[in-house]
């Protein structure tokens, strides 16, 4: 097996003697390492998933099978926490790029105070989440958050709510949250990309008579859309991953409101104190993720492959 | 192009609103602090701190575990950043450099592991830690919390290293030097502010984690911040205002620190794995 | 009527002045190049002209309007960049027939599914691929209508940005070094083509180069600026023959124009070294003035031979049908001090191969029915003459 990295421009050239086992010295601590503390662990929860393990006594494993996943598709609550899981990723990733495609294009222009501005939008993203979760904890709060009150002032007359008590107002609220503290990683990276957008690509489609939307959808969407689609990719399995936020607001509940795949995993490891069952959410999470990053590959094949025939 | 005065007007209005939004639940959490506890259960919510009650931020040393849970944490960040950088420099000059299908896999190996939840992980890596004796241990946390840093470093190290010009390198390679030299005296300076970023977003991931820092460490005098915080959810003795403070004490050191760093870091990532 | 008209127009960036006072009217249907080194102000004062930058001071009617207080796509002006612009996402096709959407855009064409059936109306429309078609064809475009720029070559990318400001029929028509992303070859078949563009189309061109050749070959008139100043405005002849000052004299012309001191003797003639030298007919009315003087004369009416000035060979250089030779003189200096390379030798373009040789000893022969005086300062000195302080 020869290997050819000479080919390849930035490649370095191999030895002319013998094979360079440089790579592979390189590389070896590193995939140790992860085999042992991320690789091992991943087989060893997917065969769990095929057990019925109880956390209180983990060692024994009794094989079941397909049990836990079948449990899984006929249950009902299960399903519902698939849509809840879904509506959770799609909207935190549509609000977040939206605001965050704002909040790039009020500070793309120039302006006195633009840096410090651009430094203090990251606030939200630089806060630990679990200082977050306590915070919203209560500004939520029914009786005394002033989240209520902000909204008296602004004209709702619904009353007092107790935002993370309820079943219809916590999803709301933990996305509310969540939105806010994701939406300034999504404003740098689209920020970053209206950088490269042609000024005179822009001054072109003003002479020509576009108005300002219009100069919008000739020249910076189709210059961003890549940067913003793989930001949906990012955007998309941290959603899918997010744990620290919901469980130490909601836990996942009232009623299963704000259970996602992860805290249902959680949930049934820890509460229910099965493993097995635990594992196979979990396994399932991650097909997920893997399905939605093959789509995202397929979709960025084909969008080059019609810009380069073309 | 033309700058009409109200709409420069409405755009400034627009950023102060988007600043104000961003910034609130920080200040929140500094008036918080500073009200006093009839105060904050009164009937309309004091908008603005009450200097005078500084004293909860001493008040908070002496009546929880705070100092002990940030020196932990920071120790944890620190070893975190320190330990994710010397694993990834290694895999992310092969990834820029050779073309060899092994490194493929490598590569499509660490974007995969982006995808797992660590409360996913917890369970078979408590076993594995078990065995190990890295339970109850800052040094086994930090093993854990680089598990998850090393891919997302090694993605931005290697954006860097592609930035290397080769020439560079082979110049070396001509003098004499061995690749472990190269790497170490040529590409690591060159690759200087990435890996400054790359650090800084290591150190945040273990300043911040939750899960790992739950589940691994029972002992109370190692806890950090994040769990002993966390374990104000729900608990009703201790007031709110030395809830927050606490809160503030944690928050700040990532806000302050993260709004220096932060130009270099987006100019690591973005120049790395981000940009399409 | 397209003709323009800049009064007093002046750009201040921070402090300084990138256009200074510039003030000069372009005729309807005119060629007007503005040429000049690099940071002369000439990219700006074409923006200017098309609303990209802001007036500071000063004001730009064209025809009968006042123009500098409107938005670029109220002024009737299509603009070429050096880079082209063309939209990347869009074909050639939709790229020619963008400003013709986006004249009869109204606010609801940008709702999702009412707009793109709106404007794919407008492009379908006869008019439309009327006028994009005779432009393709104009500008033999008519087989890449359907392909993406990126699959363009350079000349051909720049050949749809020139529909792009065809399509319109504006009156003026914007050139921001359109041929300078160009190799040589292709630079001349563009220039004819442009050359013909302007004939064919009949609107008022300003075309902006640091390109000497363009800008004699195609301009009907020049206006050569500096340092934010027009030095000269006139005809690519009067520029040649009758330069202004001393910049322009040695901007124009290859190699440029030798300024050899002298001084002008009253009633005799003018002293250059030690030889005295009659005035020629067109400068016999300065030849009441006393003073140092620079004298202009161009490489190619200067001859070697036995009579002369006395000099030595510096330098040959074999361009093919002519050689050009450096001469140091011996009892005369140039004063070619505001360019880098030429130094203190005097150029001479002789025919065919030379068999000079360095250090060879030389005499040249000043032939002076073409040329022209300035003063110390470099301010041209014409007829009838301003009286010189001694």
């Amino acid at each position: 097996m020869p290997a050819n990295s000479h080919t390849a421009r930035r490649s370095l050239a191999p030895p002319r003697v013998k094979r360079d086992w440089t790579p592979y010295w390189f590389a070896a601590p590193v995939a140790i390492y992860l085999l042992l503390f991320q690789g091992y662990p991943l087989a060893q929860e997917l065969y769990l998933s095929f057990t019925s393990t109880s956390l209180l006594s983990p060692d024994q494993h009794a094989y079941v099978g397909l049990q836990n996943y079948i449990d899984l598709v006929t249950q009902d609550e299960f399903r519902q926490v698939l849509l809840i899981t879904a509506v959770y990723t799609v909207v935190c990733v549509v609000l977040a790029i939206g605001l965050g495609l704002g909040a790039a294009l009020l500070l793309d222009a120039p302006f006195r105070g633009r840096g410090l501005a651009r430094a203090l939008v990251t606030i939200p993203w630089a806060a630990p989440p679990v200082a977050v979760a306590l915070i919203f904890i209560w500004i939520y709060n029914g009786q005394y958050g002033v989240f209520n009150h902000l909204l008296a002032a602004c004209g709702w007359t619904g009353g007092m709510e107790s935002w993370l008590d309820g079943p219809r107002l916590a999803l709301p609220a933990v996305l509310l949250t969540t939105v806010w503290q994701i939406f300034p990683f999504a404003s740098v990276v689209i920020l970053a990309a209206l950088q490269g957008v042609s000024s005179e690509l822009r001054e072109a489609a003003v002479i020509d008579g576009a108005d300002r939307l219009s100069v919008f959808r000739a020249v910076v969407w189709p210059t961003i859309q890549p940067s913003v689609a793989l930001l949906s990719l990012f955007l998309t399995i941290w959603s899918l991953r997010r744990f620290d936020l919901i469980w130490l607001m909601t836990q996942g509940g009232p009623i299963g409101s704000t259970n996602t795949l992860v805290i249902e995993l959680y949930r049934r490891a820890f509460v229910y104190r099965d493993l097995g069952q635990g594992a196979a959410v979990g396994m399932v999470g991650l097909s997920i993720a893997l399905v939605v990053t093959v789509f995202y590959f397929r979709y960025n094949q084909r969008t080059e492959r019609a810009k380069g025939q073309r | 192009m033309s700058t009409l005065s109200w709409s420069h007007g409405l755009r400034v209005s627009l950023v102060l609103a988007l600043l104000g939004v961003a910034a609130f639940p920080i200040y929140w959490m500094l008036v918080t602090s500073l009200t006093s506890s009839p105060d904050l259960f009164a009937a309309k919510p004091h908008l603005l701190p009450d200097l005078a009650q500084w004293p909860v931020y001493g008040h908070a040393f002496s009546t929880t575990a705070v100092a002990i849970w940030l020196k932990n944490s920071a120790i944890v960040a620190f070893g975190t950043a320190a330990l994710s950088i010397a694993l990834a420099i290694f895999p992310a000059y092969v990834l820029s450099r050779y073309r060899l299908p092994a490194v493929a896999v490598l590569g499509v190996a660490l974007f995969v592991t982006q995808m797992l939840p660590e409360a996913m992980l917890v369970v078979p890596l408590y076993a594995i830690f078990g065995e190990l004796g890295l339970l109850n241990s800052l040094g086994g946390l930090i093993l854990a919390n680089t598990a998850f840093t090393v891919p997302v470093i090694t993605l931005i190290l290697k954006g860097a290293v592609d930035g290397v010009p080769i020439d560079v390198e082979e110049a070396a390679c001509i003098d004499g030097c061995s690749r472990l030299g190269i790497v170490l005296t040529v590409v690591l300076p060159l690759v200087a502010p990435s890996l400054a970023a790359a650090a800084v977003i290591a150190f945040f991931h273990g300043w911040n984690e939750y899960v790992f820092a739950q589940t691994l460490i029972s002992d109370q005098g190692l806890q950090t911040a994040s769990v002993g915080l966390a374990g104000f959810v729900g608990e009703l003795s201790t007031p709110m205002h030395t809830v927050m403070a606490i809160g503030l004490m944690y928050t700040l050191p990532a806000v302050i620190f993260y709004l220096f760093v932060q130009r270099y870091v987006v100019s690591g990532m973005t120049a790395g794995s981000v940009k399409g | 009527m397209a003709s323009i008209s800049l009064q007093g127009v002046t750009k201040i960036f921070g402090g300084k002045k990138a256009a200074n006072q510039i003030s000069f009217d372009v005729a309807d249907r005119e060629f007007l190049v503005l040429l000049g080194p690099s940071g002369c102000g000439k990219s700006t004062l074409l923006r200017m002209l098309a609303g990209l930058e802001q007036v500071s001071s000063g004001e730009i009617h064209v025809g009968a309007r006042r123009v500098d207080n409107l938005p670029p796509s109220d002024r009737d002006m299509a603009f070429v960049f050096q880079s082209y612009a063309l939209y990347p996402h869009m074909t050639v096709r939709r790229n020619i027939s963008f400003p013709l959407i986006m004249r009869e855009h109204r606010w609801w064409f940008h709702l999702p599914l009412v707009g793109g059936f709106a404007k794919r109306r407008i492009e379908k429309s006869p008019a439309v691929r009327e006028l994009v078609a005779r432009t393709a064809r104009t500008l033999a475009l008519t087989d890449m209508l359907d392909q993406y720029p990126r699959t363009l070559s350079g000349g051909q990318r720049q050949r749809v940005a020139l529909g792009r400001a065809m399509v319109r029929q504006p009156d003026v028509f914007l050139m921001d070094e359109p041929l300078s992303n160009l190799d040589a070859k292709l630079r001349t078949s563009m220039r004819a083509e442009i050359i013909k563009l302007h004939r064919e189309v009949g609107g008022t061109f300003v075309y902006v180069t640091h390109d000497q050749i363009e800008a004699m070959t195609m301009g009907t008139r020049i206006a050569l600026m500096r340092d934010g100043v027009v030095q000269q405005f006139g005809t690519p002849r009067e520029i040649y023959a009758d330069p202004a000052n001393t910049f322009v004299a040695r901007f124009i012309g290859t190699p440029p124009m030798n300024l050899i001191e002298a001084r002008l003797e009253p009633q005799r003639g003018l002293l250059v070294g030690q030889s005295l030298l009659p005035l020629p007919a067109h400068l016999a009315a300065l030849g009441s003035q006393a003073g140092d003087v620079l004298l202009g004369v161009r490489p190619h009416t200067l001859q070697l031979g036995q009579a002369g000035l006395a000099g030595k060979v510096a330098l040959v250089e074999h361009v093919g049908a002519e050689s050009i030779v450096s001469v140091q003189l011996e009892q005369a200096r140039t004063a070619h001090h505001d360019d880098g390379g030429s130094g203190s030798d005097v150029m001479v373009v002789v025919p065919g191969y030379s068999e000079l040789r360095i250090g060879q000893a030389v005499h040249l022969a000043l032939e002076l029915s073409e040329a022209v005086l300035f003063d110390r300062g470099g301010q041209r000195l014409r007829t009838p003459a301003l009286s010189l302080a001694a």
